[in-house]
Protein backbone atom coordinates (compact mmCIF):
# COMPACT_ATOMS: atom_id res chain seq x y z
CA UNK A 1 0.00 0.00 0.00
CA UNK A 2 3.10 2.56 0.92
CA UNK A 3 4.67 1.69 -2.18
CA UNK A 4 1.77 2.27 -4.58
CA UNK A 5 1.13 5.51 -2.27
CA UNK A 6 4.33 6.92 -3.07
CA UNK A 7 4.27 5.54 -6.82
CA UNK A 8 1.28 7.47 -7.50
CA UNK A 9 2.82 10.64 -5.77
CA UNK A 10 5.31 10.83 -7.98
CA UNK A 11 3.78 9.71 -11.20
CA UNK A 12 0.51 12.26 -11.13
CA UNK A 13 2.58 15.33 -11.22
CA UNK A 14 4.97 13.15 -13.92
CA UNK A 15 1.95 12.75 -16.60
CA UNK A 16 0.61 16.19 -15.76
CA UNK A 17 3.86 17.64 -16.28
CA UNK A 18 4.56 15.19 -19.84
CA UNK A 19 0.83 16.25 -20.61
CA UNK A 20 1.20 20.02 -20.07
CA UNK A 21 4.21 19.97 -22.59
CA UNK A 22 2.67 17.78 -25.04
CA UNK A 23 -0.40 20.35 -24.91
CA UNK A 24 2.47 22.98 -25.06
CA UNK A 25 4.24 21.76 -28.26
CA UNK A 26 0.37 21.27 -29.74
CA UNK A 27 -0.61 24.48 -29.57
CA UNK A 28 2.33 26.49 -30.58
CA UNK A 29 2.67 23.61 -33.86
CA UNK A 30 -1.47 23.83 -33.84
CA UNK A 31 -2.20 27.00 -34.21
CA UNK A 32 1.40 28.31 -35.76
CA UNK A 33 2.32 30.54 -32.99
CA UNK A 34 5.34 32.97 -33.82
CA UNK A 35 8.61 31.87 -32.07
CA UNK A 36 8.55 35.75 -31.13
CA UNK A 37 5.34 34.83 -29.45
CA UNK A 38 5.66 31.60 -27.65
CA UNK A 39 8.85 29.22 -28.10
CA UNK A 40 7.91 25.37 -28.82
CA UNK A 41 9.21 22.54 -25.81
CA UNK A 42 10.79 20.94 -28.26
CA UNK A 43 12.77 24.53 -29.62
CA UNK A 44 13.96 25.45 -26.23
CA UNK A 45 15.16 22.00 -25.45
CA UNK A 46 17.10 22.47 -28.77
CA UNK A 47 18.44 25.75 -27.99
CA UNK A 48 19.10 24.22 -23.98
CA UNK A 49 21.29 21.63 -25.23
CA UNK A 50 22.76 23.41 -28.05
CA UNK A 51 23.85 26.36 -25.17
CA UNK A 52 24.72 24.14 -22.80
CA UNK A 53 28.12 25.76 -21.80
CA UNK A 54 26.99 29.47 -21.49
CA UNK A 55 23.96 28.71 -19.69
CA UNK A 56 26.21 26.80 -17.22
CA UNK A 57 28.42 29.52 -16.68
CA UNK A 58 25.72 31.75 -15.83
CA UNK A 59 23.84 29.69 -14.17
CA UNK A 60 27.16 29.16 -12.24
CA UNK A 61 27.57 33.16 -10.97
CA UNK A 62 23.86 33.13 -10.32
CA UNK A 63 24.00 29.82 -8.18
CA UNK A 64 27.59 31.32 -6.92
CA UNK A 65 26.35 34.74 -5.90
CA UNK A 66 22.98 32.62 -4.08
CA UNK A 67 24.83 30.30 -2.53
CA UNK A 68 27.45 32.39 -1.13
CA UNK A 69 24.38 34.71 -0.07
CA UNK A 70 22.70 31.63 1.75
CA UNK A 71 25.83 30.80 3.75
CA UNK A 72 26.91 34.09 5.06
CA UNK A 73 23.07 35.04 5.85
CA UNK A 74 22.31 31.75 7.35
CA UNK A 75 25.39 32.28 9.54
CA UNK A 76 24.85 35.68 11.00
CA UNK A 77 21.29 35.19 11.42
CA UNK A 78 22.25 32.39 13.55
CA UNK A 79 24.39 34.25 15.45
CA UNK A 80 21.93 37.46 15.92
CA UNK A 81 19.35 34.28 17.09
CA UNK A 82 21.84 33.75 19.81
CA UNK A 83 22.26 36.73 20.71
CA UNK A 84 18.56 37.88 20.46
CA UNK A 85 17.30 34.94 22.86
CA UNK A 86 20.35 35.82 25.23
CA UNK A 87 18.93 39.18 25.11
CA UNK A 88 15.25 39.83 25.92
CA UNK A 89 14.95 43.35 25.20
CA UNK A 90 17.15 43.77 21.79
CA UNK A 91 14.71 40.45 19.94
CA UNK A 92 11.50 43.53 21.24
CA UNK A 93 13.27 45.83 18.96
CA UNK A 94 14.69 43.88 16.36
CA UNK A 95 11.73 40.68 15.73
CA UNK A 96 9.12 43.18 13.85
CA UNK A 97 11.76 44.90 12.30
CA UNK A 98 13.21 41.61 10.74
CA UNK A 99 9.27 40.87 10.59
CA UNK A 100 8.03 44.54 8.37
CA UNK A 101 11.21 43.70 6.03
CA UNK A 102 10.38 40.71 5.21
CA UNK A 103 7.47 41.98 3.81
CA UNK A 104 8.75 44.49 1.90
CA UNK A 105 10.82 43.60 -1.49
CA UNK A 106 14.13 44.93 -0.06
CA UNK A 107 16.12 43.94 -3.29
CA UNK A 108 14.83 46.60 -5.20
CA UNK A 109 18.09 48.05 -2.55
CA UNK A 110 20.41 47.07 -4.91
CA UNK A 111 20.44 49.13 -7.34
CA UNK A 112 21.61 51.61 -4.76
CA UNK A 113 24.26 49.28 -3.78
CA UNK A 114 25.16 48.70 -7.14
CA UNK A 115 25.74 52.53 -7.35
CA UNK A 116 27.95 52.47 -4.58
CA UNK A 117 30.45 49.49 -5.16
CA UNK A 118 32.37 49.47 -8.89
CA UNK A 119 30.45 47.76 -11.93
CA UNK A 120 32.46 44.44 -12.19
CA UNK A 121 31.27 43.76 -8.28
CA UNK A 122 29.47 40.87 -7.49
CA UNK A 123 29.15 42.13 -3.71
CA UNK A 124 25.86 44.25 -4.69
CA UNK A 125 23.85 41.12 -5.70
CA UNK A 126 25.34 38.86 -2.83
CA UNK A 127 24.68 41.37 -0.48
CA UNK A 128 20.98 41.72 -1.25
CA UNK A 129 20.46 37.33 -1.08
CA UNK A 130 22.42 37.59 2.63
CA UNK A 131 20.35 40.15 3.78
CA UNK A 132 17.06 38.29 2.61
CA UNK A 133 18.14 35.05 4.23
CA UNK A 134 19.67 36.86 7.06
CA UNK A 135 16.02 37.98 8.16
CA UNK A 136 14.58 34.60 7.14
CA UNK A 137 16.83 32.78 9.76
CA UNK A 138 16.64 35.29 12.01
CA UNK A 139 13.15 35.27 12.58
CA UNK A 140 12.97 31.15 12.66
CA UNK A 141 15.87 30.26 14.66
CA UNK A 142 15.22 32.98 17.36
CA UNK A 143 11.55 31.41 17.66
CA UNK A 144 13.37 28.04 17.96
CA UNK A 145 15.46 28.87 20.48
CA UNK A 146 12.58 30.70 23.10
CA UNK A 147 9.44 28.74 22.38
CA UNK A 148 10.90 26.02 24.28
CA UNK A 149 8.78 23.77 26.48
CA UNK A 150 8.04 25.51 29.78
CA UNK A 151 7.90 22.04 31.22
CA UNK A 152 11.58 20.90 29.84
CA UNK A 153 13.06 24.16 31.21
CA UNK A 154 11.28 23.24 34.61
CA UNK A 155 12.55 20.22 34.36
CA UNK A 156 16.31 21.41 33.82
CA UNK A 157 16.13 24.09 36.91
CA UNK A 158 15.00 21.10 39.20
CA UNK A 159 18.10 19.45 37.56
CA UNK A 160 20.03 22.80 39.25
CA UNK A 161 21.24 23.37 35.41
CA UNK A 162 23.06 26.45 34.31
CA UNK A 163 21.15 28.78 31.29
CA UNK A 164 24.25 27.63 29.18
CA UNK A 165 23.21 24.07 29.84
CA UNK A 166 19.84 24.86 28.94
CA UNK A 167 20.68 26.17 26.10
CA UNK A 168 22.91 23.85 24.62
CA UNK A 169 20.24 20.54 26.11
CA UNK A 170 17.33 22.08 25.78
CA UNK A 171 17.00 25.41 23.28
CA UNK A 172 19.60 24.82 20.27
CA UNK A 173 17.85 21.18 19.59
CA UNK A 174 14.54 22.82 19.89
CA UNK A 175 15.58 25.72 17.23
CA UNK A 176 17.27 22.44 14.96
CA UNK A 177 13.96 21.83 12.61
CA UNK A 178 13.40 25.67 12.68
CA UNK A 179 16.69 25.81 11.29
CA UNK A 180 15.57 23.84 8.41
CA UNK A 181 12.38 25.35 7.88
CA UNK A 182 13.70 28.47 6.99
CA UNK A 183 16.61 27.01 4.86
CA UNK A 184 13.45 25.63 3.09
CA UNK A 185 12.62 29.34 2.42
CA UNK A 186 15.85 30.60 2.08
CA UNK A 187 17.21 28.58 -0.33
CA UNK A 188 14.90 29.19 -3.03
CA UNK A 189 14.40 32.72 -2.06
CA UNK A 190 18.20 33.41 -2.32
CA UNK A 191 18.10 32.03 -5.83
CA UNK A 192 15.28 34.40 -7.05
CA UNK A 193 16.78 36.79 -5.22
CA UNK A 194 20.05 36.75 -6.91
CA UNK A 195 18.07 36.60 -10.50
CA UNK A 196 15.98 39.86 -9.38
CA UNK A 197 19.19 41.36 -7.77
CA UNK A 198 20.49 41.40 -11.95
CA UNK A 199 17.76 43.08 -13.03
CA UNK A 200 18.97 46.67 -11.31
CA UNK A 201 22.20 47.01 -13.61
CA UNK A 202 25.71 45.55 -12.27
CA UNK A 203 27.90 42.73 -14.15
CA UNK A 204 26.10 41.28 -16.84
CA UNK A 205 26.95 37.53 -16.45
CA UNK A 206 24.02 36.01 -15.04
CA UNK A 207 21.03 33.72 -15.25
CA UNK A 208 18.58 37.09 -14.80
CA UNK A 209 20.17 39.31 -17.03
CA UNK A 210 21.01 36.62 -20.14
CA UNK A 211 17.48 36.31 -19.98
CA UNK A 212 16.54 39.66 -20.45
CA UNK A 213 18.98 40.13 -23.25
CA UNK A 214 17.87 37.64 -25.16
CA UNK A 215 14.49 38.39 -25.56
CA UNK A 216 15.97 41.87 -25.83
CA UNK A 217 17.33 40.28 -28.96
CA UNK A 218 14.15 38.32 -30.14
CA UNK A 219 15.91 34.92 -29.23
CA UNK A 220 12.86 34.15 -27.57
CA UNK A 221 13.36 30.11 -26.86
CA UNK A 222 17.18 30.64 -25.80
CA UNK A 223 15.89 33.09 -23.19
CA UNK A 224 13.24 30.14 -22.56
CA UNK A 225 15.96 27.64 -22.52
CA UNK A 226 18.00 29.83 -19.56
CA UNK A 227 14.69 29.93 -17.97
CA UNK A 228 14.28 25.98 -17.67
CA UNK A 229 18.41 26.83 -16.48
CA UNK A 230 17.03 28.62 -13.74
CA UNK A 231 14.25 26.72 -12.72
CA UNK A 232 17.20 23.78 -12.33
CA UNK A 233 19.37 26.02 -10.28
CA UNK A 234 15.69 26.71 -8.32
CA UNK A 235 15.11 23.02 -7.97
CA UNK A 236 18.59 22.09 -6.98
CA UNK A 237 19.08 24.36 -3.90
CA UNK A 238 15.54 23.52 -2.84
CA UNK A 239 16.03 19.68 -3.38
CA UNK A 240 19.43 19.95 -1.01
CA UNK A 241 17.54 21.91 1.62
CA UNK A 242 14.73 19.23 1.60
CA UNK A 243 17.77 16.78 2.02
CA UNK A 244 19.77 18.22 4.58
CA UNK A 245 16.34 18.66 6.23
CA UNK A 246 15.74 14.93 6.32
CA UNK A 247 19.07 14.10 7.31
CA UNK A 248 18.96 16.13 10.62
CA UNK A 249 15.49 14.75 10.90
CA UNK A 250 15.87 11.53 12.41
CA UNK A 251 12.43 10.22 10.54
CA UNK A 252 10.36 11.90 13.13
CA UNK A 253 6.53 12.75 12.36
CA UNK A 254 6.72 16.58 12.91
CA UNK B 1 19.60 5.54 56.14
CA UNK B 2 19.41 5.52 60.43
CA UNK B 3 20.70 9.24 61.00
CA UNK B 4 18.15 10.36 58.20
CA UNK B 5 15.10 9.07 60.23
CA UNK B 6 14.44 12.54 62.71
CA UNK B 7 15.42 14.78 60.18
CA UNK B 8 12.15 15.28 58.09
CA UNK B 9 11.78 14.54 54.05
CA UNK B 10 9.52 17.67 53.74
CA UNK B 11 8.90 20.71 56.16
CA UNK B 12 7.04 23.71 55.17
CA UNK B 13 6.55 26.29 57.54
CA UNK B 14 4.10 29.00 57.43
CA UNK B 15 4.65 29.16 53.52
CA UNK B 16 2.66 32.03 51.90
CA UNK B 17 3.38 32.27 48.30
CA UNK B 18 0.99 36.06 46.60
CA UNK B 19 1.81 36.35 42.83
CA UNK B 20 2.21 39.62 41.11
CA UNK B 21 1.77 41.33 44.73
CA UNK B 22 0.58 45.16 44.97
CA UNK B 23 -0.55 45.29 41.26
CA UNK B 24 -4.00 44.42 40.00
CA UNK B 25 -3.47 40.94 38.91
CA UNK B 26 -2.71 40.27 42.61
CA UNK B 27 -3.33 36.69 43.40
CA UNK B 28 -3.16 34.76 46.81
CA UNK B 29 -2.21 31.44 46.16
CA UNK B 30 -1.32 29.91 49.01
CA UNK B 31 -1.46 31.20 52.84
CA UNK B 32 -0.05 29.98 55.95
CA UNK B 33 1.03 26.57 55.06
CA UNK B 34 2.47 24.37 57.49
CA UNK B 35 3.29 20.67 56.29
CA UNK B 36 5.68 18.23 57.82
CA UNK B 37 6.58 14.95 55.92
CA UNK B 38 8.53 11.80 57.08
CA UNK B 39 10.64 9.90 55.23
CA UNK B 40 9.11 7.30 53.16
CA UNK B 41 5.87 8.68 53.56
CA UNK B 42 3.38 8.97 50.78
CA UNK B 43 0.92 12.04 50.90
CA UNK B 44 -1.58 13.53 48.35
CA UNK B 45 -2.68 16.71 48.00
CA UNK B 46 -6.03 17.40 46.53
CA UNK B 47 -8.38 20.58 46.44
CA UNK B 48 -10.30 22.05 43.98
CA UNK B 49 -8.87 23.44 40.78
CA UNK B 50 -7.05 27.02 41.50
CA UNK B 51 -6.38 26.14 45.25
CA UNK B 52 -2.42 26.25 45.02
CA UNK B 53 -1.96 22.66 44.98
CA UNK B 54 1.25 22.99 41.98
CA UNK B 55 2.32 26.18 43.74
CA UNK B 56 2.84 24.40 46.88
CA UNK B 57 4.84 21.54 45.02
CA UNK B 58 6.93 24.27 42.83
CA UNK B 59 7.80 25.80 46.45
CA UNK B 60 8.69 22.81 47.83
CA UNK B 61 11.22 22.04 44.40
CA UNK B 62 12.51 25.77 44.64
CA UNK B 63 11.20 26.68 41.20
CA UNK B 64 9.28 29.42 43.04
CA UNK B 65 10.15 31.56 46.17
CA UNK B 66 7.92 31.60 48.73
CA UNK B 67 6.75 35.33 49.78
CA UNK B 68 6.74 33.93 53.24
CA UNK B 69 7.86 31.29 55.34
CA UNK B 70 10.67 28.62 55.22
CA UNK B 71 11.04 25.02 53.08
CA UNK B 72 13.21 22.51 53.67
CA UNK B 73 13.80 19.25 52.44
CA UNK B 74 16.06 16.68 53.79
CA UNK B 75 17.06 19.46 56.31
CA UNK B 76 18.61 21.65 54.09
CA UNK B 77 17.08 24.98 52.37
CA UNK B 78 15.24 23.92 49.18
CA UNK B 79 17.41 25.88 47.28
CA UNK B 80 20.50 23.70 48.21
CA UNK B 81 18.21 20.77 48.01
CA UNK B 82 17.54 21.69 44.46
CA UNK B 83 21.04 22.61 44.04
CA UNK B 84 21.93 18.79 44.94
CA UNK B 85 19.69 17.37 43.17
CA UNK B 86 17.69 15.65 46.46
CA UNK B 87 14.24 15.00 44.68
CA UNK B 88 13.14 14.19 41.20
CA UNK B 89 10.08 15.39 39.08
CA UNK B 90 7.14 14.70 37.00
CA UNK B 91 4.22 16.64 35.31
CA UNK B 92 1.04 15.75 33.88
CA UNK B 93 2.62 15.84 30.67
CA UNK B 94 5.45 13.47 30.45
CA UNK B 95 7.67 16.47 28.82
CA UNK B 96 10.30 14.09 27.14
CA UNK B 97 12.91 15.35 24.60
CA UNK B 98 11.59 14.42 21.33
CA UNK B 99 15.17 14.23 19.77
CA UNK B 100 16.88 12.26 22.51
CA UNK B 101 15.93 8.57 23.21
CA UNK B 102 14.39 7.11 26.13
CA UNK B 103 17.84 6.16 27.69
CA UNK B 104 19.05 9.83 26.67
CA UNK B 105 16.20 11.20 28.17
CA UNK B 106 16.94 9.18 31.35
CA UNK B 107 20.57 9.70 31.24
CA UNK B 108 19.43 13.54 31.04
CA UNK B 109 19.62 14.46 35.04
CA UNK B 110 22.91 12.20 35.48
CA UNK B 111 24.67 14.41 32.47
CA UNK B 112 24.28 17.53 34.89
CA UNK B 113 25.39 15.70 37.54
CA UNK B 114 28.31 15.13 35.13
CA UNK B 115 28.21 11.37 35.53
CA UNK B 116 29.97 9.28 33.29
CA UNK B 117 28.87 7.90 29.84
CA UNK B 118 29.33 4.47 31.59
CA UNK B 119 27.78 4.62 34.70
CA UNK B 120 25.09 6.62 32.94
CA UNK B 121 24.40 4.10 30.75
CA UNK B 122 24.20 1.50 33.20
CA UNK B 123 21.62 3.52 35.48
CA UNK B 124 19.65 3.64 32.36
CA UNK B 125 19.50 0.30 31.64
CA UNK B 126 18.45 -0.18 35.60
CA UNK B 127 16.25 1.94 35.60
CA UNK B 128 14.40 0.90 32.47
CA UNK B 129 13.88 -2.63 33.71
CA UNK B 130 12.37 -0.54 37.04
CA UNK B 131 9.70 0.68 34.94
CA UNK B 132 9.28 -2.37 32.39
CA UNK B 133 10.69 -0.58 29.43
CA UNK B 134 13.98 -2.90 29.12
CA UNK B 135 13.11 -3.24 25.16
CA UNK B 136 12.31 0.63 24.78
CA UNK B 137 15.96 2.19 25.44
CA UNK B 138 16.68 3.01 21.78
CA UNK B 139 13.49 4.15 20.37
CA UNK B 140 12.23 7.67 20.76
CA UNK B 141 9.31 9.38 23.01
CA UNK B 142 7.04 9.33 20.12
CA UNK B 143 6.98 6.22 19.27
CA UNK B 144 5.80 5.20 22.88
CA UNK B 145 2.52 4.83 24.22
CA UNK B 146 1.14 7.75 27.12
CA UNK B 147 1.21 5.33 29.77
CA UNK B 148 5.02 4.26 28.58
CA UNK B 149 6.15 7.73 28.20
CA UNK B 150 4.86 9.01 31.90
CA UNK B 151 6.59 5.53 32.59
CA UNK B 152 9.82 6.64 31.23
CA UNK B 153 9.18 10.36 32.72
CA UNK B 154 8.93 8.88 36.40
CA UNK B 155 12.60 6.83 35.46
CA UNK B 156 13.90 10.07 34.50
CA UNK B 157 12.46 11.74 37.90
CA UNK B 158 14.25 8.70 39.71
CA UNK B 159 17.53 8.00 38.25
CA UNK B 160 19.82 10.20 40.36
CA UNK B 161 18.03 7.72 43.07
CA UNK B 162 17.12 11.21 44.49
CA UNK B 163 15.09 10.74 48.61
CA UNK B 164 12.10 12.48 47.70
CA UNK B 165 9.67 12.40 44.30
CA UNK B 166 7.58 15.05 43.79
CA UNK B 167 4.76 14.79 40.99
CA UNK B 168 2.22 17.00 39.36
CA UNK B 169 -1.25 15.38 38.13
CA UNK B 170 1.47 12.59 36.67
CA UNK B 171 -1.26 10.36 35.68
CA UNK B 172 -3.88 12.83 34.85
CA UNK B 173 -3.66 12.35 31.11
CA UNK B 174 -4.16 8.69 31.23
CA UNK B 175 -7.02 6.02 30.91
CA UNK B 176 -8.56 4.61 33.57
CA UNK B 177 -6.89 1.30 33.29
CA UNK B 178 -3.54 2.36 32.81
CA UNK B 179 -3.85 5.03 35.41
CA UNK B 180 -4.72 2.23 38.10
CA UNK B 181 -1.90 -0.12 36.39
CA UNK B 182 0.48 2.89 36.83
CA UNK B 183 -0.48 3.49 40.51
CA UNK B 184 0.59 -0.09 41.61
CA UNK B 185 3.44 0.55 39.47
CA UNK B 186 4.52 3.29 41.55
CA UNK B 187 3.98 1.88 44.71
CA UNK B 188 6.09 -1.14 43.99
CA UNK B 189 9.04 1.11 42.47
CA UNK B 190 8.54 3.70 45.71
CA UNK B 191 8.88 0.57 48.39
CA UNK B 192 11.61 -1.06 46.23
CA UNK B 193 13.60 2.35 46.74
CA UNK B 194 12.30 4.10 49.96
CA UNK B 195 11.43 7.12 48.20
CA UNK B 196 9.14 9.64 49.85
CA UNK B 197 6.75 10.96 47.56
CA UNK B 198 4.27 14.67 47.59
CA UNK B 199 1.53 13.72 44.85
CA UNK B 200 -0.94 15.94 43.64
CA UNK B 201 -4.35 14.42 41.92
CA UNK B 202 -7.71 15.38 41.39
CA UNK B 203 -8.68 11.55 42.03
CA UNK B 204 -9.76 10.59 45.34
CA UNK B 205 -9.88 7.03 45.11
CA UNK B 206 -5.76 7.74 43.64
CA UNK B 207 -5.46 9.52 46.52
CA UNK B 208 -6.46 7.32 49.15
CA UNK B 209 -4.71 4.08 47.32
CA UNK B 210 -1.40 5.82 47.04
CA UNK B 211 -1.18 7.78 50.40
CA UNK B 212 -0.44 7.37 54.09
CA UNK B 213 -1.90 10.71 54.27
CA UNK B 214 -3.86 12.91 52.12
CA UNK B 215 -3.47 16.95 52.62
CA UNK B 216 -7.15 18.56 51.71
CA UNK B 217 -6.57 22.31 50.70
CA UNK B 218 -9.25 24.85 50.47
CA UNK B 219 -10.08 26.89 47.53
CA UNK B 220 -8.15 30.37 47.16
CA UNK B 221 -6.34 31.29 49.24
CA UNK B 222 -5.13 28.09 49.43
CA UNK B 223 -4.80 26.45 53.15
CA UNK B 224 -4.35 23.32 54.20
CA UNK B 225 -8.44 22.26 55.71
CA UNK B 226 -7.57 18.97 57.11
CA UNK B 227 -5.03 15.73 57.00
CA UNK B 228 -6.45 12.39 56.64
CA UNK B 229 -4.28 9.45 57.11
CA UNK B 230 -5.28 6.44 55.73
CA UNK B 231 -4.68 2.96 57.52
CA UNK B 232 -4.61 0.79 54.56
CA UNK B 233 -1.27 -0.75 55.50
CA UNK B 234 2.30 -0.63 53.93
CA UNK B 235 1.22 -3.54 51.21
CA UNK B 236 -1.39 -2.56 49.10
CA UNK B 237 -2.80 -4.21 45.92
CA UNK B 238 -6.01 -4.48 43.61
CA UNK B 239 -7.75 -6.21 46.90
CA UNK B 240 -7.12 -2.86 48.25
CA UNK B 241 -9.38 -1.21 46.11
CA UNK B 242 -12.41 -3.18 47.28
CA UNK B 243 -11.32 -3.10 51.29
CA UNK B 244 -13.73 -1.50 53.87
CA UNK B 245 -10.91 0.50 54.87
CA UNK B 246 -11.11 2.03 51.06
CA UNK B 247 -14.41 3.69 51.28
CA UNK B 248 -14.42 5.06 54.72
CA UNK B 249 -11.01 7.09 53.82
CA UNK B 250 -12.68 7.99 50.50
CA UNK B 251 -16.00 9.23 52.21
CA UNK B 252 -13.50 11.34 54.46
CA UNK B 253 -11.63 12.75 52.28
CA UNK B 254 -14.56 13.44 50.20
CA UNK B 255 -16.61 15.18 53.04
CA UNK B 256 -13.30 17.44 53.97
CA UNK B 257 -13.63 18.74 50.28
CA UNK B 258 -17.26 19.02 50.63
CA UNK B 259 -16.40 20.93 53.39
CA UNK B 260 -14.39 23.11 51.16
CA UNK B 261 -17.01 23.12 49.19
CA UNK B 262 -19.85 24.38 50.98
CA UNK B 263 -17.85 27.10 52.30
CA UNK B 264 -17.03 28.50 48.78
CA UNK B 265 -20.61 28.36 47.92
CA UNK B 266 -21.24 30.12 51.35
CA UNK B 267 -18.60 32.94 50.43
CA UNK B 268 -19.83 33.51 47.27
CA UNK B 269 -23.80 33.55 48.72
CA UNK B 270 -22.50 36.59 51.24
CA UNK B 271 -20.27 38.12 48.60
CA UNK B 272 -23.66 37.75 46.61
CA UNK B 273 -25.40 39.50 49.09
CA UNK B 274 -23.20 42.16 49.64
CA UNK B 275 -22.86 43.01 46.10
CA UNK B 276 -26.59 43.90 46.25
N1 LIG C 1 3.29 32.17 37.71
C1 LIG C 1 2.10 32.60 38.14
N2 LIG C 1 1.77 33.90 38.06
C2 LIG C 1 0.58 34.34 38.49
N3 LIG C 1 -0.37 33.56 39.04
C3 LIG C 1 -0.11 32.26 39.15
C4 LIG C 1 1.14 31.70 38.71
N4 LIG C 1 1.11 30.36 38.92
C5 LIG C 1 -0.09 30.10 39.49
N5 LIG C 1 -0.82 31.23 39.63
C6 LIG C 1 -2.15 31.33 40.23
O1 LIG C 1 -2.10 30.74 41.51
C7 LIG C 1 -3.29 30.00 41.77
C8 LIG C 1 -2.93 28.59 42.14
O2 LIG C 1 -2.40 27.95 40.98
P1 LIG C 1 -1.96 26.43 40.98
O3 LIG C 1 -1.45 26.14 39.63
O4 LIG C 1 -1.05 26.19 42.12
O5 LIG C 1 -3.32 25.68 41.22
P2 LIG C 1 -3.62 24.13 41.25
O6 LIG C 1 -4.20 23.81 42.57
O7 LIG C 1 -2.44 23.37 40.83
O8 LIG C 1 -4.76 24.02 40.16
P3 LIG C 1 -5.08 22.80 39.18
O9 LIG C 1 -5.72 21.77 40.01
O10 LIG C 1 -6.03 23.38 38.21
O11 LIG C 1 -3.79 22.37 38.58
C9 LIG C 1 -4.15 30.11 40.53
O12 LIG C 1 -5.13 31.08 40.75
C10 LIG C 1 -3.18 30.55 39.46
O13 LIG C 1 -3.85 31.37 38.54
MG1 LIG D 1 -1.89 22.24 39.08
Amino acid sequence: MKTLDRIKSITTPFVFGVAFIALWEGAVKGFDLKPYFLAAPSKIIEQFFNNTARIWEATAVSGGNALVGLIVGTILGIAMSFILSRFRFLSQLVTPLAISLNAIPIFVLVAVLNNMYSITSEIPRRFMVTLVVYFVVLVNVARGLTQVSSIQVELMRSYAASEFAILRKVRVPNAVPYLFTALKVAAPASVITAFVSEYFGGLQNGLGSRITSNIANSKNAAAWAYVLGACLLGLAFYTVSIILENLTRRGQSK
Amino acid sequence: MSAAANISAVEVNGASKIFNSGTANQVDALLDVNLTIAPGEFVSLIGPSGCGKSTLLRLIANLLEPTQGEISVNGKTSAQARLDQDYGMAFQQAGLFDWRTVSKNIELPLELKGWDKKKRESRAAEMLDLVKLQDFGNMYPWQLSGGMQQRVAIARALAAHPPLLLMDEPFGALDEMTREYMQGELLRICAETSTTVVFVTHSIPEAVYLSNRVVVMSPRPGRILEIISVNLGSKRSELTRAADGFFKSITAVREALRGTHAQHVASTAIRGAEDR
